[in-house]
Parts: structure tokens; sequence; C-alpha cells
């Protein structure tokens, strides 16, 4: 055998197996969905549903719904970025803390602060909710009798429901970016630091100049990944804020399309909204990952 | 450049293939059984002090018919509903279905329920009470062992002596028992509290001002005198009579009744086990009459039963029925009804002394007759996600009961329409 | 003096996000240990007046809790080792080597995680119903570790791209083989993502509910989300139930993070390049 078949061949192993389980597993759902966009599938047509042609993907975007697309749409970009902000900073922030030398019982630390991921979403989603009531919930107790500050309708009006959601959210997801930026920082030469130090750098200039530049290339899949897992964490919005309340207002694309599919069976609609997500994450990690130029090597 | 000899790539392959054998042979301890002529399937919902005596049951059906083999298996609600649909459509699922009626309807749409009626003497199905039969465009599709589901007055009998039996009463024993014990200006006692904001819970009402949710054929009726007076009556309940709390979910007004911080709660069968549980000293009451309509407020009531699965084949269906007609059992039935006070079905169970001598089962009864069937069409659902947002609306004041009525209807028209293009 | 500064902050910092992330833990502690299912309640208190360990007394005894744990256990490790082995592998392959279809195996891994997952369940089910792997481990595991890989994918590259070529070459010129050099050499440099690795694909499979819920038929395969979702139902959840065995259930993870995290250690390529 030759060098080069010898090398292929060795790339091949390393490679093949993981994506021979990813196609199996993803493409013909796939292909199953694009289909189904095409189609009326519906609780009248659930076994001879016909292709239509692009009916669906209009409806998607031009059905009077309360609220419509555009509005939810908006609402989703809005949940994304604010929950993947502090996600990254709080999880980088505490990484950096946790990171320095001489700070004792970390193991304690690290354990308590991954709580929120370790724990189960289901009722500590539900946890959260009974927090945000009015008259009983932890957070009005602590802003009114703490604060001396007016208690928030927390559930009962639409900003404060979403900002209910993110922070619920934000509480969930911190941990995760922590580990991630943790493991990260583990791979940056002492000597940089070092170096840094001996030419009088500030720790303002040793941040940005070493930490964040080197730290990138671990972080920047785990922030494209986080963006789009955010971008349709169907769970923590339908629990929170009860599938929607008040009066539906409190969706993002996912729940939305959660709600359309599976309260009213119109599988195809939701087969065409769930295409129309898809091509936007596509749009976004596509544009992402150029300007990061994530798919290169660092050094 | 060297590159790997072949024996290491030899060995990297053979280690992955050993691996992917024991990988193998581990799963292979958790492989499916075999398809077997002799085992019936059910998915449920029921609650877990339900299943602990629906185990019991079928422990018994298969002591006395050795050779066949039964299993129940959980799956909440709204899931066991897709979960459903979907392994049906592929052509698998459960023998049985079990639930409330209003599955019946989409279920029934979507052919993945088989009728049932050619299956049963009609002299098997008269001692069945009308309201545990459901039937949908003229075929049988579920046979149930329990009536019920419905919305009743749950008193504390600690801080309320006598139910009220009309809403004016109602409000009077609330606001007697709505008391700010610290003097913060909050109460920290209420007369009522129930989860108003859901739909389901808000019928009852809309009922005892004239009000319903369709025609027979599944039309909505939402923009009516009886809407718009019944949603300005929970306001009112709220804002001007304040015997309600300002928000209150399922869990919240749970928690309430179960501190003992609310004097009365609105809440259905499937609670009053875990109030006993939780050591309140509770009475059962029908809810009240509404005094201007001369009305009684009427819940929904359901049978929760047993449909068929169109999938089972045919020589299959004795031994299923065979399991069907045990649990239908007045033994059985009367069974769950001592343990949960659950309202049975069968014409023998309900004329058993228990039954006749219960208290709370007897104010179940009246209640049950005063309530009204829950409708069994698919346009239900949409009738339901087209009632919230209006009604929140009008909760959070942002709309007049007069606009949410009218909303409410037009959503509902518009997504029933979608719902059947 | 500024070090006592730094330091005073740094600890005050770190407890007040722990008692931020402990707090709701602590109130599903208080779930636990009521004896009357309650979610929520009106008073603030952690412990009950009435607290007892009943529910998690019953766990054992009434209910297969030891089974699911053991299905769940069963599931995961073998997610886990199986995770850690492709994205280990795969990771390397795309840092080190270019080759046809690099750039779209990488962004294609990104696509898979861009479907809302409630919208394969349908197809899934029917696919997985063709290959007969329906109610079997095996069916679960396939998807699930597809599921992991694109992230554990893409982080060991990340990482890998981190620790310069100049070490295999060096390797090399010892006598390594190219496999040798991966093996004995960046493995164990990149063992904090390996961390990372383990740790996220344990996750996926442990707290797994969707997919389980569809595939696994039969109770004696349930894992510990089925498990819970039995004792939830959608106005008479078994709250004291739900609540112990959530607490029960976090315990493996934060067992695996601690024993792990002794990995998230830094300094390795220290020394190993000289000049």
């Amino acid at each position: 055998m030759t060098n080069r078949i010898q090398h292929k061949l060795f790339v091949t192993f390393l490679v093949v197996p993981s994506f021979l389980i990813l196609f199996a597993v993803v493409f013909y759902p796939f292909v199953y969905n694009v289909v189904i966009s095409f189609s009326n599938m519906n609780l009248r047509h659930i076994k001879d549903w016909t292709i239509i042609g692009p009916q669906q993907y209009i409806k998607v975007f031009t059905e009077p719904t309360q609220p419509d697309f555009y509005t939810i749409f908006a609402k989703t970009i809005v949940w994304t970025v604010v929950n993947v902000f502090f996600h990254v900073v709080i999880g980088v922030f505490l990484a950096l803390v946790l990171n320095q030398k001489d700070v004792k019982a970390k193991p304690l630390f690290r354990t308590l602060l991954i709580l929120p991921w370790a724990i189960p979403q289901y009722i500590v989603a539900l946890t959260w909710r009974g927090m945000f009531n009015y008259e009983y919930g932890a957070l009005n107790l602590i802003i009114t009798k703490y604060m001396h500050l007016p208690a928030v309708e927390w559930l009962k009006s639409p900003t404060e429901a979403f900002i209910g959601c993110i922070l619920t959210n934000v509480w969930l997801g911190f941990p995760f970016m922590m580990v991630i930026a943790l493991g990260a920082l583990q791979s940056i030469p002492h000597e940089l630091y070092e170096a840094a130090d001996i030419d009088g750098a500030s720790w303002w200039h040793k941040l940005w100049r070493i930490t964040i530049p080197l730290i990138r290339p671990v972080m920047i899949p785990a922030i494209t990944l986080g963006t789009v897992w955010t971008f349709n964490n169907l769970n923590i919005v339908w629990l929170v804020s009860n599938g929607g309340e008040p009066s539906d207002q409190t969706h993002i694309l996912v729940s939305f399309v959660y709600k359309a599919a599976f309260n009213l069976y119109r599988y195809g609609y939701a087969a065409a909204l769930s295409m129309v997500i898809f091509i936007i994450l596509l749009g976004f990690s596509l544009f992402f990952m150029k300007r990061t130029r994530a798919t290169e090597a660092a050094y | 450049m060297l590159t790997p000899p072949l024996s290491i790539v030899r060995r990297s392959v053979s280690c992955f293939l050993l691996g992917a054998l024991a990988v193998g042979a581990l799963v292979a301890s958790g492989c499916r059984r075999p398809v077997n002529p002799n085992h019936i399937v059910i998915w449920h919902q029921m609650r877990v002090d339900e299943r602990v005596i629906l185990e019991a049951q079928l422990k018994r059906f298969m002591d006395q018919n050795p050779g066949i083999t039964a299993e129940a298996i959980y799956k909440e609600t709204e899931e066991l509903r897709s979960g459903f649909i979907v392994a049906a459509i592929a052509g698998q699922g459960p023998d049985l279905v079990y639930g409330p009626s209003d599955q019946v309807g989409p279920f029934e749409v979507m052919g993945i329920i088989a009728p049932l009626e050619s299956l049963f003497d009609p002299k098997y199905l008269d001692n069945v009470i009308p309201k545990g039969l459901t039937y949908f465009k003229g075929h049988l599709y579920q046979i149930a062992d329990k009536v019920g589901n419905h919305l009743t007055l749950v008193y504390n009998k600690a801080l309320v002596q006598t139910p009220p039996e009309t809403d004016v009463e109602l409000i009077e024993i609330g606001k007697r028992l709505t008391v700010d014990k610290d003097g913060d200006g909050k109460p920290d006692q209420y007369g009522l509290c129930w989860n108003y904001t859901e739909p389901f819970f808000f019928i009852p009402f809309l009922t005892g001002f004239g009000g319903w949710v369709m025609t027979d054929d599944g039309v909505p009726t939402l923009d009516s005198e009886g809407m718009i007076r019944a949603l300005e009556f929970i306001r009112d309940l709220r804002d001007r009579y304040k015997i309600i709390p300002s928000e209150a979910d399922y869990n919240i007004a749970d928690a309430l009744f179960k501190d003992g911080k609310s004097a009365m709660i609105i809440n259905g069968d499937w609670s009053w086990a875990g109030y006993k549980k939780a050591g309140i000293d509770i009475g059962v009451a029908p809810l009240p009459k509404i005094v201007s309509t001369g009305l009684w407020c009427a819940p929904m009531v359901s049978p929760k039963g047993f449909s068929l699965n169109a999938n089972v084949p045919e020589e299959k269906r004795p031994i299923v029925l065979t399991l069907l007609r045990f649990l239908m059992e007045p033994e059985q039935q009367l069974e769950t009804a001592r343990a949960l006070s659950t309202m049975p079905t069968r014409k023998e169970a309900l004329n058993s002394a228990f039954v006749r001598n219960d208290e709370i089962l007897r104010n179940s009864a009246l209640q049950i007759e005063r309530g009204k069937p829950m409708p069994v069409v698919p346009e239900l659902r949409a009738i339901w996600d087209a009632m919230r947002p209006g009604y929140q609306a009008v909760l959070g004041g942002s709309k007049t009961p007069r606009q949410a009525a009218k909303e409410m209807q037009a959503l509902a028209l518009r997504k029933i329409q979608e719902m059947n293009e | 003096m500024k070090r006592l500064i730094r330091l005073t902050a740094t600890y005050l910092t770190l407890v007040v996000f722990c008692v931020v992330a402990v707090y709701p833990i602590l109130q599903v502690v208080t779930i636990s240990l009521r004896p009357e299912d309650k979610l929520l309640s009106t008073s603030l208190e952690i412990i009950p007046d009435n607290a007892t360990f009943n529910n998690y007394v019953r766990l054992f005894t009434d209910q297969p809790f030891l089974l699911w744990l053991w299905n769940s256990l069963l599931v995961s490790g073998v997610v886990t080792i199986t995770g850690v082995v492709l994205a280990a592998m795969a990771g390397y392959a795309f840092s080190r080597f270019e080759f046809i279809g690099k750039k779209f195996g990488l962004l294609s891994l990104l696509t898979t995680q861009m479907f809302p997952a409630t919208m394969l369940l349908l197809p899934l089910y029917i696919m997985l119903i063709k290959v007969g792997l329906i109610n079997t481990y095996l069916g679960v595991i396939v998807i699930y570790t597809a599921t992991a890989l694109p992230f554990t994918i893409w982080t060991m590259k990340g990482y890998y791209d981190t620790i310069p070529t100049s070490l295999e070459e060096a390797a090399r010129i010892d006598g390594c083989n190219q496999f040798q050099a991966f093996y004995k050499i960046i493995l164990p440099l990149a063992a904090p993502a390996l961390v990372i690795t383990a740790l996220f694909s344990f996750m996926t499979a442990w707290a797994e509910y969707i997919v389980a819920a569809q595939i696994l038929q039969d109770s004696h395969l349930w894992t510990l989300p089925l498990g819970l979702k039995s004792f939830e139902a959608n106005m008479s959840t078994e709250w004291g139930l739900y609540g112990a065995s959530s607490i029960i259930v976090t315990i493996p993870v934060v067992v695996l993070f601690l024993s792990l995290s002794k990995y998230l250690v830094s300094g390795l390529t220290l020394g190993s390049v000289k000049g």
C-alpha cells in the first residue's frame, strides 16, 4: 500500500464512522420534512396527503396570526441574542475568576455553579415560573421587602413574561459556557502570561490580547451552536409562560410551530415553518463561520 | 513522511469492530420482545393512584386467564394523543388506548380507531349508562369505565360549614373569608381560588350565564351575551369583590388550598384524593346557580374510556375484548370508586349501596347530572386555542368583554378553517 | 494589598453566583421533602415543617427507580464512550488534514442542529420501525450519539487547533507513526476538550426525553427521564416523587463532573516544545 493510500485510509477511518451515523439519523427525517412542507398533511389528510406546492410557505409569511410571523421572528432574535450574550459573558467571567491559581475550594464552587445545568429542566423551569408569581413568588417578595420597589406583574404582561423566560434561560445556560470556557482556558500556555507580565501588561491588555484570541477556537463552536440551540429552545419559553401566555404573546418561532403542529394537527404548515427556521439558522451560521474563519486552524 | 503501517490500521479497524460488537451485545439485552398475539398493551394517562389500581386489576385478569398477558403503559395526556397518532399511523401502537372522550374526534378523522358497536351485545351496552358510551358520526368509538373529569366546588370544612348554592352566596362567603390577618394590606386568606385563567376552568361560568362553546355541528358560538357576562363576572370576582388572588394558575391555586390559605377551590375529581392526602377535610359540592339567569353553573363532563386501535388484527380482537369486558365489570369499577371517588358507568355499580351512600359521590353525581357533555369533535381544540388569548386579554385589562367575545369567535372560525383545509 | 482586594472580590462574586445558582435547586429539595404533593408554597421556608424523606423511600420501594437508573447509566455510558472515541478521531482529522468535503462536512455538522427536534419525530419513528430498531437501546444510542456529535466534533477540532503541529512533527522525528503521534502525544494534551465531550455526551443521553419516549415502548426499558415523566400528569403531578427523583438524577452528573474536572488542568503544553 502506498503512503498516500494509507494516509487516505487513516483520514477516512477517523471521519467516516461519525458521518455514517449522522447521515443515517438525520438524512431521512430531513428529506421527509422537506416533502411534507410542500404537502397538505393535516387532520383531514393524515394518511392521504398530497403535494400541493408552496402554499404552506405562503401561509407562514402571510397568515394573519396573532402575533404575526415577523413579530415572532423579531422576538426570537432578541431572545437569542440576549441569552447567548449573557451566557457567554457570565460563563467566561466565572471561568476566569475560577481559573485564578490562588482560589481555594474550587471543586465546591464549580459543583455548585454547574447545578443549573445538571438538574432536570422541567421541574426547575416550573419552579422559576412559581418564583414569578405576583403575590407569592420569591422574586417579588425580594423586590418588595428588600428593595422596596413595587412588585412586577411578571406573568401577566407580555414584556415582563418574556423577560422572565430570558432570566430563567440565562440561569440555565451559563454553566455550560462556563465549563467550555474553563476547558478553553487550559489550552493557553502560562508562558504567554508570564511574558506579558514581564512586559508590564495590564490585566485588560492580557484579556484582550492573549485570553480572548486563544479561547476563540473552542468558544466559537460553542457560541454558534449555543445560538442555534437557544433559537430553537422550546422548553423554557413553553414552561415558564405556560404555552405562550399571556394571550399567545410569549412565543418564539419554535413554540409557535409546536402549537400549530401539535394542537391543531397542521403538520404541513409546521413543516414549512420548520424549514424557514432552518434556512434562517443556516444563513446565520454560514455568515458567522465566514466572519470568524472558524473552519481553519488557529496557529 | 511516515505513514501508519498496515498492521496499525488493521489493529485500529478491528478494535472498532470489536467495540461495535460489544455495544451490540450489550444492547441485545435491551432488545424488544417478539410480537406476541397473546400480549395486550394498553396506553393510558391515568395518574399514579389510578395506575396502582389498574395494575392490581390486570394482575387479577392474568391470574384468571392464564396464557394471556396484559401490560399498561402510562403517557401524559398530550403525549398520549400525539404518541398514539404517530404510532398508529405507522401501523403500530397499543391494542387499547385509554383517555378522555375528546380524543375520539381526532382519532376517528385520522382513521386510527375502530368502531365498537358490532363487538358488543346490545343488552350489554344497555347496562352502561349513556354518558359512558361515546358515539361519533353514528358509531361507538369509546366505552368508558368512569365518567366525570368534571369541575366541582371543593371547600375546606374547617373554614366553610355550608357551601354556597348561588353566586350571591358565593360572593358573600368569599368576602367574609378573604381576610388580611397581619394588616399589611394583602389578604392572607382568600375566599376562593382556582385556575381561572384556563378556559376549561371558565366553562362553568360561561354556562351559568347561558353561553356555550359550540353548536352540535361544531360551529363556535363564542360571541354571545352569556360569554360577555361571564367574562365580566370573573373580572368582578377579582377586581370588584376581591375574593380571588390576582394571579393564580393551577399550581398556585392548588398550593393555596393545600396551605389552608383559601377557603374554597374549584377543581376536578382528579384532585380530591390529593387534598385528602394533604390533610384538608374537604367537602365536595356542586357549583352554584347564577341567580340572575336561574341556571346552574355546568362544567364539562367527560367519560374516560377505552378505544380500540384500528391496527389490531381481527384474530386478536376477541382476547382484547375479554380484557375490556373484565375492566368494565362492576367489581372493578367499584374498587376504583371506593379508593378514588370516581363515578362508575355500569348501572349495577351505580345502584350499589356504596355509591348511593357516599357523601362525595352523591355530590359528584349531582354535579355530573347538572354538567354538559364535553364535545367530542376535533373542533373543540381550535376553540380552546381561540378562547385563551381573548380571555386572558380581558383579565389583563387590554380588552373589554364585548371586544374579546367578538375576537374569540373570529379566531375560532379561522382556526377551524385552517385545521380542516 | 492588591491581592487581598482581588481575592475578596473573587470570593464575594463566587458566593453571590453560587447563591443564585443554588436557590431554585433548594426549592426542588423543599418539594421533595414535602409529604403533600405541592410544587409551590406560600411560605418561603426551605425545610418545611412536616419534612419527611418518605418520597425518597417511595422512589426505591414503590417505583422501579433503580431499574430506570441502571438503564440510564447503561445508555448514557455507551453514548459517552462512543461519542468521545468518534469525536476525538473526527475532530483530529478536521483539524490536521485537508481533504475533499472538509468544509462541507464541518458545516453540515451544524445544519443537523438547526431543525426543531419535534418535527423529526414522525419520520424518525417510521424509519426506526423499518430497520427494526424501535424499542431497542441500539436505536436510542445511535440517535443520541448522532445528536451529540456535531458539537463534540467541533469542540475537539477547536481544541486541537490550539495545539501546535510542531508537536506531532517532533514526535514523528522521534519515530512515531501518525496514529501513535495522535494517540500518545496529542490526545493527552486535549484532555480538557475530552472532558467537555464526555460531559456533553453524557448529558445528551442522560436528560433526553422526547426521543426516548417515542422509541422505548416497554416500561422495563425506560430510562430516567421516562420514569420521571410517569410522575407527571397534566394536573395531578406527584410533585413529591418528582422532586425527589430530580435531586437524585442530578447526583451522577455532579459525580461525573467532579471526577472529570481534575483533567481540566492546564500547563501540559508547557515544556513540551522547547525553543
